[in-house]
């Protein structure tokens, strides 16, 4: 049993720690997060079924764990206004032709920080990690439908918020 | 900011389904009609497309890759610790009651007869420091076939690979690896198993020993008798179990003075140290002390552990009838 699930380990572990990185945030517990994951995993496995899709647990696992530490309000509240500074760090008092040369990705990420939770989650699952919309609502607890709706807003947030940075994904330097 | 003409917010879902490789079918056709005559949602489709790169990236690109091996590393650290003091079990019927089965990843550790109370609940394994506890899988399968196996006679010894780990101290574990040497069939006093870790007068610390075991069957305690022949102590309170093990084994058994006994004049003896069984009467026994003994219940059992008809007192010619 433990030789299979080290190699469970070796096959998810940087995945879901990246899941967990954007789930919470640079100032969060990715780490203790992603511990805990493999850890509950590690006790249930066991009794897990054959032919279980392992890959959608773990991330199910995962989600799980980042709700019930965003249930906690004082969290929720300090991981938003830590959130708004990284975001003014980005954009205050540089010239413009700097801001577009800066990755634009680095200013997708922080857009997505900001996020509302379940928009946040299932935008990540989705378009960073490729997973299907069924995984998707099961971990979030909604429909496929849902899912893809969450997908989608938060899709045209990060380009609202992009535009709103004066800064149009891949438009040529003046 | 202006609202959008009506086609326009019509189109939009699809658009920037379109636009992110998740158009449904008849969608993207209808997108590539609608900016065609469209520059404002084309751009928009444009727009989309290109955060859809930006994405794309950043699900390719490393993040926080310092942090994230720390994280691996003390992750398979505590996976190690955990799976180290992880003990899986299962509970199985059997005609002795249900029996309790728990491994490590080292081997089996706990055998243990749960009477009427077959929970978790009644077992030892909840008041063992130093353990994790989960319910097992199919890795205890194999282990209850050998002891069901064993429990119908069709099995002589399972071959299971022990852990001690609940074995409390040294003592108890030489006690154990004692007992362990003892064939199927065969049985021993307190006494002698005594003698044989080093402590001839410590038959008492021998006997609380081996009312600990946690491993019984496995490792055979069952086999282990007063020097009088009684059926002293089992598991507690389950001399019961004792008899039928050894009645199933081969081992006579008559009530004596209320409690079991076994029979040694209807066995074969053999001195510690013997290659050859004898029946109780041969000479070359005389001066040996009958608490040092071995007695077997069958012939066939003595010769499986690897023993000889005597050559003076020829079992094998005067084979014990019962």
């Amino acid at each position: 049993m433990s030789q299979v699930f080290e190699a469970l380990v070796s096959a998810h572990h940087d995945e879901i720690y990246r899941y967990l990185r954007r789930a919470v945030g640079p100032a969060g517990d990715a780490e203790d997060l992603c511990q805990e994951t493999f850890l509950r995993g590690y006790r249930a496995y066991a009794t897990l079924p054959q032919d279980a899709n392992v890959r959608a647990w773990l991330f199910a696992i995962a989600t799980n764990l980042t709700k019930n530490y965003f249930r906690a309000e004082t969290r929720r509240r300090r991981a938003y206004s830590e959130v708004q500074a990284t975001v003014r760090e980005t954009t205050d008092g540089r010239p413009e032709a700097e801001m577009l040369s800066r990755e634009t990705g680095a200013l997708v990420e922080a857009i997505v920080q900001g996020l509302p939770l379940k928009q946040r989650l299932a935008f990540t699952q989705r378009k960073l990690h490729g997973l299907d919309y069924e995984t998707i609502a099961q971990s979030l607890g909604c429909s496929a439908e849902s899912a893809r709706a969450h997908v989608f807003q938060a899709l045209r947030k990060i380009r609202r918020a992009l535009d709103g940075h004066g800064l149009r994904p891949g438009e040529p330097l003046q | 900011m202006t609202r959008k003409p009506a086609g326009c917010a019509q189109i939009a879902d699809d658009l920037l389904a379109t636009a992110v490789g998740e158009a449904v079918r008849g969608a993207a056709e209808r997108v590539a009609q609608h900016v065609a005559a469209c520059g404002a949602c084309r751009r928009e489709l444009e727009g989309y497309r290109a955060l859809d790169e930006t994405v794309a990236a950043l699900r390719a690109a490393p993040l926080s890759e310092a942090e994230q091996a720390t994280a691996r590393t003390r992750l398979e650290r505590t996976l190690a610790d955990l799976r180290s003091r992880l003990l899986a079990y299962r509970i199985f019927p059997s005609p002795l009651g249900p029996i309790l089965l728990a491994r490590s990843e080292l081997g089996i550790s706990l055998v243990e007869y749960l009477g009427q109370d077959a929970t978790l609940q009644a077992s030892r394994l909840l008041r063992e420091s130093g353990v994790d506890v989960i319910e097992g899988g199919e890795e205890l399968d194999a282990a209850y076939r050998q002891l069901q196996e064993y429990l119908e006679g069709r099995r002589r010894r399972l071959e299971w690979p022990l852990d001690l780990r609940l074995a409390g101290s040294a003592f108890q574990r030489a006690v154990l690896q004692a007992t362990a040497d003892i064939p199927y069939g065969a049985v021993v006093s307190y006494a002698r198993l005594a003698q044989e870790v080093g402590k001839a007068s410590a038959t008492r610390a021998v006997a609380q020993a081996l009312r600990r075991n946690p491993l019984p069957i496995a490792i055979p305690c069952h086999r282990v008798i007063g020097t009088s022949g009684a059926l002293t102590g089992y598991a507690g309170n389950k001399v019961g179990l004792k008899e039928r093990l050894l009645t199933l084994e081969g081992v006579p058994t008559a009530a004596q003075a209320g409690m079991p006994t076994i029979r040694p004049q209807a066995m074969y003896w053999l001195y510690p140290g013997d290659t050859e069984y004898c029946i109780p009467t041969c000479p070359s026994l005389s001066t040996r002390p009958l608490a040092a003994m071995t007695h077997f219940g069958a012939r066939e059992h003595a010769e499986a552990a690897g023993y000889r008809p005597c050559t003076t007192c020829r079992p094998d010619l005067h084979p014990i009838s019962r």
